[in-house]
């Protein structure tokens, strides 16, 4: 970014640049965005996959090397916790059931992928989840990433200090994965505050730059930004938005311009929910003009599943987005699937049985698969529209989930909440093959931060039950991607408040 | 810090008085103690045009120099928090007796429309002018330092105040004044101390049945059932009877249930219908389940159905819309009962009607025991992994203090956050109480199956009665468990371990010592939650924001708590006590609500039935066009008795976007959502030139929807015109609130229908869907 030509849009702000200062900013919405980047030449977006309810990172990617032995060494693995072939039915994943990687930057040792995420490995016929992806080197995994105030240990954690505000709850752990605020409850979300600084590099056009597929969300809402909400396929981009009208036409068409419908919007905008409500309406209003030109363009198949159907929508509008009168350079969408909160039935029945039961079957098994399926079409369909390389899908969730299973009766076996978690993030401009993360604070463990397997280990919380402390703050991940994103240096460091307080702020998983 | 301020205001109260003499000046405003009196804050004449119409009269709390304010007072009272706190003076601030600042709000408005909220942190009368406030309000931190002129209003019971303008740094450059503002120049003789009500006087005002406004009564029922209907009935009934005897009359409304005794299938209540022959015990069921069979027995399609008709018709309106206050936040979701099994589904929501009108605690208690909840959050069938390694599920002790009685920040009575000495909130419970607390709820699992009324050689599943201790006793923790700290424990109420009875073997009577070592366990745990200082403050904040307002002032909550904690009779956890506060307070009642912030979004449901009643709807109750079976409300983002997941259909603190405001409807108002909304008014009101959503059994709807308009299209039609039907509209959908400029937009907009056979239909229709789709009518003020 050239600094010198840069526009300075706004400079009533310029007195509240320090740290401490942006963290409370956020919660008051002051303007902060005092300068704005040039439209940009290229393309790129990021594609935000959120995984709601807290996924299990502990069975999508499972030590395979050490799968009876934690790293630590001690006999109290993955498959002794977990539960084992033969014993008590339990959520391990069976050996030869994993999908064997060998990241490039892990000296050799192996890990597992939950074999649903690649459904066609062991149930031939079955759309293809993303295996190939990692094969190919577009798919990398972030190891036991998660909301953190600050670097910790165990022993720290054991002393009170840093711990991030409610841990385990969901709903204040959902906001600070989509807040990037740790500490406190955030008011805005990064993929808006990152568009707060960044709309310039789109210039005028007529779509906002963060698009939900899920509804109205945390992170796609920035302090000047606001997103467009639009339905998942397969409802046409030129429905997504439609305002019936059975009525007389013209003059009683409300939707004119000049229209009385259109002019109520603007009454009484110094009432504050009223504001809020007309606002909604006047952005679907832009949105809707905008997307009633663009047509339905066609796409590869997706799978007929709630973030296929997500997914499939926004392969739409990145292939529309040359066709506005300016056209998009930057795009931040927002998708979401629930159902990962399982605290029962996480798995089958019964985990020895591959064929009717175990973790291919259960609440788990069954998201990864649509998870994986619809990530694989995306990736394809960006490949055949030649944009591999310019977008980049990432999944957060609030949380992972307990090592130790939760008891609930013998058939129904789940897991409570935790903390860090595993991330997958996907490609072309992704250094895939490969797993990131940091070390411990302490400088002990895996240089990629995998947790050692161990109730009570060095990475466990004081409930000693397997909930990892992160090793990776979700500022860190959110940093590297707004970095490749666009997002200027000294923007990063204020779109994300808290992350001087970490080692790195760009966990290299992206080409720059 | 507060406490620093007050002081240092108080020190200088004696000043300010000598002083006011010299500013104040001008006609004496009238005071009075009725409804709807709007405060007015001091300020004169500006010399200079460009310094704005007006200037407060506001002082440095401590310094007592004028304008402009810098953000950092050199001299302050609070070395942790050199933060300025400047002084307004108001009159005709209708305070209750003992109301004081935690009644107020204020924010300040800069020329870039940012709106800082101003902590109000001390109020009282000015020495020998009785009817004269000083006002002292923290500025914003965000301030910037340099801001210049910004407009400050005080709110009070939903009113504002006129706004005046106070320089931050340095004087000009604010946002233009507001339409008509003139200097507001205290009186030349003091205005006379007002006799402050006190709050059972403030409602006993109301016991006089002509007391109330037209205006306000309007207002009382959008707030206490599911809209005011149509012919006026229920209207002109709280008109005769005033509001506290309507409110007693709906208290002693039975729920619509039948007596169990008398119910022929189960001993069940049939508010919601539960004596369909289900197939899974109905000895004829189909052998193959068509797309009308699982509709109708297999989904909560009958239980959707069932709660609009109630809504449209039922009498008992107060319960309904209580009951589905607490069904919001103690949230169960019919998907993750066996696939929307409605049989497994109503008794939750029979209990919570059961219980909206009685004691929290025992709402509580019979909500854990039920065995849908049981269900939806584990607790049917949880159980220690082993007794030396327990680790049973944590999802319902989370969520039981999280959402349903305590949530996760401890509270003072007012319901804002206590905060410790760094001004960091203080949670109410850790990992470790969850643990706890879930090893407490061990061993319970479903009742007796049952026998089929129809069938008497099938049994069903018992999801109708309290779970009871399942007769495994593995399943149990009979270790001690630590609670928390409430009313009554100033150190955390320990369950005690079980001891020997418990602890070894499985013999009956050790089964027996286990079951009854469960049930002392929970009621423990329940009176625990039930006697935690947040209790009353939490849940008087969620019925507050379903009901009346998104954003009490903390005073507001202040005094239903206080209802909760005690309802005058020295019982806690009334839920009737509370109910009325919520009512009769003033902040609640008056004919019209200023402060920019009151009110709160209708969402999809209220929308609805606010609408279907306000026309006299005959339907079907399902309304939905889709052929897919679904609530009512699915498209408009809504699926009733199917919220996404425990934190209900939308997060109960959701902050609306660019505001420090909550907002909780507007989690589910986005840009296609709002079109939806915008929609069914067409699909209601304009398509098919009226006659509403047309019968279509094929596509699930039995008769349809027909709303009826006919006596507002003969209004349009008489002499007075758009401008009568427009009128007419206003006060029946609004209480009378909607602003000159929307007014005549619309009447301009219904004149322009060009007149023809149909012009009254046609007009008609416009001038609905215009005040049906506006923001000033969504917004519940």
């Amino acid at each position: 970014m050239n600094e010198s030509r840069r526009k300075f849009l706004r400079t009533s702000a310029c007195g509240l640049t320090s740290a401490a200062m942006l963290a409370s900013m956020d919660r008051l919405n002051l303007v902060n965005a005092m300068v704005q980047p040039d439209v940009a030449a290229d393309y790129r977006a990021l594609v935000c996959i959120f995984l709601s309810g807290g996924t299990d990172g502990n069975n999508m990617v499972i030590p395979f090397d050490d799968y009876n032995n934690p790293v630590g060494g001690t006999t109290n693995g993955y498959d002794n916790v977990r539960g084992v072939p033969g014993g008590p039915p339990g959520l391990a994943v069976l050996k030869t059931q994993l999908l064997q990687i060998t990241p490039s930057n892990t000296s050799g040792v192996s890990y597992g992928f939950h074999p649903n995420l690649s459904p066609e490995a062991h149930n031939a016929g079955q759309a293809k989840g993303f295996m190939d992806i990692w094969n190919a080197g577009k798919l990398a995994v972030l190891c036991n990433v998660g909301s953190l105030v600050q670097p910790i240990t165990r022993a720290n954690y054991a002393a009170g200090i840093g711990h991030p505000y409610q841990l385990f709850s969901h709903s204040d752990q959902v906001n600070q994965q989509q807040s990037s605020i740790a500490n406190t409850t955030g008011q805005t979300g990064w993929g808006g505050r990152i568009a707060d600084k960044t709309n310039g590099l789109n210039g005028a056009v007529v779509l906002p730059m963060n698009i939900s597929l899920a509804g109205t969300s945390l992170f796609s809402s920035g302090v000047n930004s606001r997103q467009l909400a639009i339905a998942a396929a397969p409802t046409s981009l030129a429905n997504v938005l439609n305002l019936s009208w059975s009525g007389p036409t013209p003059p009683g068409n409300p939707f004119t311009a000049g229209s009385s419908f259109r002019t109520l919007l603007g009454f009484d905008q110094g009432t504050t929910l009223i504001k809020g409500s007309t606002d909604t309406t006047s952005s679907a209003l832009s949105a809707d003009a905008a997307l009633n030109l663009a047509g339905n363009p066609s796409i590869g198949p997706f799978p007929n599943t709630s973030l296929g159907n997500q997914l499939a929508q926004i392969a739409k509008l990145i292939k529309i987005k040359d066709t506005f009168p300016v056209p998009m350079k930057r795009q931040i969408f927002f998708c979401s699937v629930g159902g990962f909160d399982t605290h029962t039935n996480e798995t089958g029945s019964d985990p020895t049985n591959p064929g009717s039961g175990g973790a291919q079957s259960g609440t788990q098994g069954g998201l990864l698969t649509q998870v994986s399926q619809a990530m694989r079409a995306f990736y394809d369909e960006m490949v055949a529209q030649s944009l591999s390389n310019n977008v980049t899908t990432f999944t957060i969730s609030d949380f992972s989930r307990t090592l130790q299973p939760s008891g609930s009766g013998a058939s129904t076996v789940g897991t409570d909440h935790a903390w860090g978690t595993h991330a997958f993030i996907m490609g072309g401009a992704v250094l895939g093959g490969a797993f990131y993360g940091s070390q411990r604070p302490d400088h002990s463990g895996l240089l990629y931060g995998f947790p050692t397997l161990q109730l009570g280990g060095p990475d466990d919380t004081t409930s000693n039950r397997g909930q990892w402390i992160p090793t990776t703050s979700i500022d860190q991940y959110a940093a590297t991607l707004a970095s490749w994103y666009g997002l200027a240096g000294p923007d990063v460091a204020t779109v994300f408040p808290s992350l001087s307080k970490f080692a790195t702020s760009n966990l290299g998983f992206l080409t720059p | 810090m507060k406490n620093r301020a007050f002081a240092s205001s108080k020190r200088l109260v004696a000043f300010v008085g000598a002083g006011l003499a010299m500013i104040l000046s001008g006609a004496l405003a009238p005071v009075s103690a009725a409804p709807s009196i709007s405060p007015t804050l001091i300020s004169v004449s500006a010399g200079l045009p460009s310094a704005g119409a007006t200037r407060a009269v506001a002082l440095e709390s401590v310094s007592m120099t004028s304008e402009p304010f810098s953000l950092s007072a050199e001299t302050n009272f609070s070395p942790n928090d050199p933060r300025t706190r400047i002084t307004l003076f108001a009159i005709n601030l209708d305070l209750l007796a003992g109301e004081t600042r935690n009644s107020l709000t204020a924010d300040a408005e800069d020329a870039a429309h940012v709106h800082y909220p101003l902590k109000v942190e001390y109020v009282s009368t000015v020495p020998s002018f009785d009817g004269v406030y000083m006002v002292v309000m923290r500025l914003n931190d965000l301030m910037p330092s340099n801001l210049g002129d910004v407009l400050i209003r005080l709110n009070l019971h939903g009113m504002s105040s006129n706004r005046v303008r106070v320089a931050i740094g340095q004087i000009g450059g604010g946002p233009a004044d507001d339409p008509g503002a003139v200097g507001t120049p205290a009186p030349q003789t003091p205005p006379a101390a007002a006799t402050a009500l006190t709050v059972a006087q403030f409602q006993a005002q109301y016991s006089n049945a002509a007391f109330a406004s037209d205006q306000d009564l309007r207002r009382f029922l959008e707030q206490a059932s599911w809209g005011g209907k149509g012919d006026d009935s229920d209207f002109n009934h709280v008109r005769s009877i005033g509001i506290p005897a309507y409110i007693n009359e709906q208290f002693n409304t039975p729920p619509q249930f039948v007596d169990a005794a008398s119910d022929p299938l189960f001993p069940l209540s049939s508010d919601y219908p539960f004596s369909a022959p289900y197939p899974q015990f109905f000895p004829g069921a189909p052998a193959v389940c068509d797309a009308n069979c699982l509709r109708d027995f297999y989904s909560l399609y009958p239980l959707q159905k069932q709660f609009m008709l109630n809504a449209l018709t039922q009498p008992d309106q107060l319960r309904q819309r209580v009951s589905f206050a607490f069904h919001k936040f103690i949230v169960a979701g019919g998907q993750q009962l066996n696939n929307n099994q409605p049989f497994w589904y109503a008794p939750y929501l029979q209990t919570i009607d059961r219980n909206s009108f009685g004691n929290f605690r025992n709402m509580l208690f019979e909500i854990t025991l039920n065995p849908g909840m049981g269900e939806y959050l584990n607790m049917r069938g949880n159980s220690v992994v082993s007794r030396a390694n327990p680790t049973p599920n944590e999802n319902y002790a989370r969520e039981i203090m999280q959402l349903f009685s305590i949530g996760t920040d401890l509270l003072n009575q007012d319901g804002t956050p206590v905060l410790d000495a760094q001004g960091n909130r203080v949670p109410t419970y850790d990992q470790t109480n969850i643990s706890n607390l879930a090893r407490v709820f061990t061993g319970w699992d479903l009742g007796l199956n049952k026998t089929s009324a129809i069938d008497p050689n099938a049994t069903v599943a018992n999801y109708q009665d309290p779970m009871i201790p399942n007769g495994n006793a593995n399943r149990y923790d009979i270790a001690a468990k630590t609670l928390l700290t409430d009313i009554n424990h100033p150190s955390p109420v320990v369950v005690p371990a079980c001891g020997s009875a418990c602890t070894t073997g499985t013999s009956p009577s050790q089964l027996a010592a286990d079951q009854a070592y469960a049930i002392t366990s929970l009621n423990t745990a329940i009176d625990n939650l039930f006697n935690h200082p947040n209790a009353g403050p939490y849940v008087c904040t969620q019925l507050i924001h379903q009901l009346v307002t998104s954003n009490p002032a903390p005073a507001y909550v202040g005094r239903c708590a206080a209802a909760f904690a005690n309802n005058g009779s020295g019982v806690r956890g009334d839920i009737k006590a509370v109910i009325t506060a919520i009512l009769l307070d003033p902040e609640a009642r008056g004919d019209v609500k200023t402060d920019p912030n009151y009110g709160h979004l209708r969402e999809p449901v209220l929308l609805m039935t606010h609408l279907l009643r306000a026309f006299n709807a005959v339907t079907d109750g399902v309304l939905v066009t889709s052929i897919t079976p679904g609530s009512f409300s699915t498209p408009l983002g809504q699926n009733v008795f199917n919220p996404p997941t425990v934190f209900s259909y939308f997060p109960a603190d959701y902050g609306l976007p660019g505001t420090s405001l909550v907002g909780p409807e507007f989690g589910i108002l986005d840009t296609s959502t709002t079109y939806a909304r915008t929609n069914f008014m067409n699909t209601l009101f304009v398509q098919n030139s009226g006659a509403g959503i047309l019968a279509s059994p094929a596509n699930n709807r039995p008769t349809g929807t027909q709303i009826s308009f006919a006596s507002y299209q003969a209004l349009v039609a008489g002499s007075g015109g758009p401008q009568a039907l427009v009128d007419a509209l206003n006060a029946k959908l609004m209480h009378g609130t909607m602003s000159a400029a929307m007014n005549a937009s619309i009447v301009a907009a219904v004149t322009a229908v060009p007149v023809s056979a149909t012009q009254a239909l046609q007009r008609t229709q416009t001038a609905i869907y215009l005040v049906a789709t506006s923001a000033q009518y969504q917004v519940e003020r």
